[in-house]
């Protein structure tokens, strides 16, 4: 008989690593799997942006600032550089209209204990020198950070094999059964035994959820990048528009004065510097199955975008394009709960905030499984809310 | 924008498509990223080999100007100093033109963006004064600038000795043609020219380092058996320029994009996108021809564009299929010819392979 492992975590993103860690830390043994490689998907395709400020007022944005709020000790817990930096995040508003909209939206974040404080038009521009001189004002929030998503993976993958968790790369699972005490998962190097599963596999979790007979509603949303050359600071943090959480959330009767382009791509604009000064500029949604191919329409509206914001951009090249895929639920908060079939967990459906949830959803899968209390309450993030 | 047929770089393979796609009926769209088309034409100015009909005894460049000109009688489109920065789903083509993108929404698409120089790493190699073969080529025979007075060739395959003789004619000082091979590697015709000028052939030699202060002022080389240099058989030459000539590989970015199958075929320069006899790859409606579909020469990337033209004015309805079977074994019987004789078998042997990898994903 081979060995029972306490849980057999799928997939080895950002958050099936995490929960790895946060699994094997509280001393379980843990196999972690995946069809390919640490952060091969979503992880590796992703800004590393730790963001609270496109949260909602509420419970969405307490989760996520208790994530952030583990990111300070993270480099030192896992020794491992994730590059983090916390300078902050800006919020751009075109309009006067979308001013008052973030107006609003700051004195709610600021009630839930995020700090937030609004920019006028000349704060703005002292703000952040190369902005088109027209922008009506802004939006800081102080505790915004980011990192590097791919080393946050390895790290927390890293950390948990040294801990003792077993990791079974390139391995694809092809189906899972669950028996009387335990499941048995079988993959294409062999069959693994384990008491408990997490379904990590972000985009893919509905198959795995398919195996287990659960229907789990994650779509795939894909999002375009572009990578600009090195160059000179344009901006010396994350900047987006406050448009961005329109889109993002498609929401609101607030129509952005936008090209046709911008709007049926779904554009709305996001810088991210990187540690080399190079920039990423996001962002784009769209539902196309997996496909993962670069867009030039897409590209050419978030280029457009960028410019609309900072002129400057026009004179920059763009050294690489490519595009990842969100696991997107309904109403865009992820799962990270139980299920029906006792001993089934689902941490997946981030949707574009995996990275900057999966120090929190580690933990908190690795309380939930313990029988433990969380440190709130998830029951917004059940599983169960998807039934009717 | 839409256009039947695009074809992306105007060089030898590119041009005789163009000519022979417009002949059948097709409307085409040429582009090429430089100021003038006619790819690396312009800067050979040696006779050509092969038969009558591939202009043997024609210079390149006079092959070049006939192309042109015939191209501009058809009245083809052709877009110049027009980069394609991608081929996106649904065969659309991204060109930077005028500092706009447009783009252009393609039947058929043919790539032939030709080759690139293989770099050769060895200490110093980043100094000026390093440089490709081909550029000095570009230097001395577009440009009309000697690249140096002192030069050393490594690699002594066609375009490393005809390059040095041209410099040699231009009045450059060619110090020594290393090779690491223990055999001369071009066509005896070219490189007894060299033999007979009095240059040294160091054969079985490679380049152990380049040195200077701010550019090359001298290299340093040393016998090479199985991939080592032999310790103590140094010898320094004084030089001002060194050109690396150590074979090309091919340009195949944009057919990577288009999710094209590739293989990794040695003899016709390393990862290339596979295709079939109608030189069409994977991805339907998408062909290949010239150094992009394996490393070869410009009379072999001449008929390959034809023969890539027939099948996309056939996939396209302008030749029907009898007259287009026809003039595509003209064109293979042509191309076998081409790939006769000791150099030419090798790369038969390896075009046969592209073939039968398939293009089936």
């Amino acid at each position: 008989m081979s060995q029972i492992y306490d849980i057999a975590v799928i997939g080895a993103g950002s958050i099936g690593t995490s929960c790895a860690y946060y699994n094997a830390k509280k001393g379980a043994d843990v196999i972690l799997i995946d069809a390919g490689d640490i952060a091969d998907s979503t992880s590796s395709r992703s800004d590393g942006n730790i963001l609270v400020c496109d949260k909602q007022p509420g419970f969405d944005a307490l989760f996520a600032k208790a994530s952030q709020d583990m990111f300070p000790g993270l480099e030192k817990e896992l020794d491992y550089n994730i590059e983090w930096t916390q300078k902050g995040s800006l919020y751009l508003t075109e309009t006067e209209e979308e001013f008052e909209i973030a107006s609003r939206f700051c004195s709610d974040m600021k009630q839930c204990g995020i700090e937030m404080r609004m920019l006028d038009h000349k704060e703005v521009l002292e703000d952040e020198p190369y902005l088109a001189k027209d922008i009506y004002g802004g939006l800081e929030t102080i505790s915004d950070g980011s990192v590097y998503p791919i080393g946050l993976a390895y790290a927390f993958a890293l950390a948990a094999e040294r801990l003792g968790a077993v990791l079974s790369l390139h391995n694809p699972v092809v189906d899972l059964k669950k028996e009387e005490n335990y499941f048995s998962i079988s993959c294409e190097n062999g069959t693994i035994l384990a008491k408990n599963v997490v379904n990590a596999c972000g985009v893919r979790a509905p198959l795995i959820g398919k195996m287990a007979g659960l229907d789990i509603p994650i779509r795939a949303r894909q999002g375009q990048i572009l990578v600009s050359e090195q160059t000179f600071r344009v901006a010396r943090r994350k900047v987006h528009e406050f448009g961005y959480m329109l889109t993002k959330f498609q929401s609101g009767d607030y129509e952005r004065p936008v090209s046709e382009r911008v709007k049926r791509n779904e554009v709305a604009f996001v810088f991210e510097p990187t540690a080399s000064n190079n920039f990423l500029i996001g962002s784009s949604r769209s539902f196309v199955g997996e496909d993962i191919r670069s867009e030039i329409d897409v590209m050419q509206a978030l280029a457009e975008r960028a410019i609309r914001f900072f002129p400057v951009i026009a004179g920059i090249k763009v050294i690489r394009a490519y595009s990842g895929l969100r696991p997107f639920t309904p109403d865009h908060m992820p799962i990270v709960s139980g299920t029906a079939i006792p001993g089934f967990y689902i941490a997946a459906g981030h949707e574009g905030d995996g990275i900057g949830l999966s120090p929190i959803t580690g933990k908190c899968m690795a309380d939930i499984i313990a029988g433990e209390e969380t440190f709130m309450d998830l029951s917004p993030l059940s599983f169960e809310r998807f039934s009717n | 924008m839409k256009r039947e047929v695009v074809i992306i770089g105007a060089g030898p393979a590119g041009l005789a498509a163009a000519i022979e796609a417009t002949k059948n009926g097709c409307q085409v769209l040429l582009v090429d990223e430089n100021r003038t088309a006619g790819g690396q034409f312009f800067k050979q100015l040696h006779k050509f080999f092969g038969s009558q009909a591939h202009s043997a005894g024609i210079r390149g460049f006079e092959i070049g100007k006939q192309l042109l000109k015939e191209t501009e009688e058809l009245g083809v489109e052709v877009w110049l100093e027009s980069s394609v920065i991608g081929i996106f789903a649904g065969k659309r083509v991204a060109v930077l033109r005028n500092g706009i993108t447009e783009t252009v929404e393609a039947q058929s698409i043919l790539i032939c963006t030709g080759g690139a120089e293989n770099p050769l790493r060895f200490p110093g190699w980043t100094y000026p004064g390093v440089m490709g073969a081909g550029a000095a080529q570009t230097m001395v025979n577009v440009n009309r600038v000697l690249p140096g007075k002192r030069i050393l060739m490594i690699g002594s395959g066609n375009v490393g000795v005809i390059v040095a003789y041209q410099l040699l004619q231009a009045g450059a000082d060619v110090v020594g043609i290393v090779e690491g091979m223990p055999r001369i590697g071009a066509y005896g015709v070219h490189a007894a020219k060299l033999k007979r000028a009095g240059v040294p052939f160091f054969i079985g030699h490679t380049i152990a380092e380049a040195r200077g202060s701010d550019r090359v002022e001298e290299a340093v080389i040393a016998r090479f058996e199985n991939g080592q240099i032999l310790k103590g058989t140094e010898r320094k030459i004084d030089v001002d320029t060194i050109c690396v000539a150590v074979g090309l590989r091919p340009l195949s970015e944009l057919a990577q994009m288009a999710g094209v199958k590739h293989g990794f075929i040695p003899e016709l320069g390393g990862f290339m996108p596979i295709h079939n006899t109608d030189m069409e790859t994977s991805v339907e409606g998408i062909y290949v021809a010239g150094d992009t579909a394996g490393v070869e020469e410009a009379s072999t990337a001449m008929d390959e564009g034809r023969l890539a033209a027939v099948s996309v004015s056939c996939a396209l309805g302008h030749l029907n299929r009898a007259d287009a079977e026809q003039k595509k074994e003209e064109i293979r019987d042509r191309l076998a010819s081409l790939r006769q004789g000791p150099f030419g078998e090798r790369r038969m042997n390896a075009k046969n392979r592209v073939i039968e990898m398939g293009v089936t994903m």
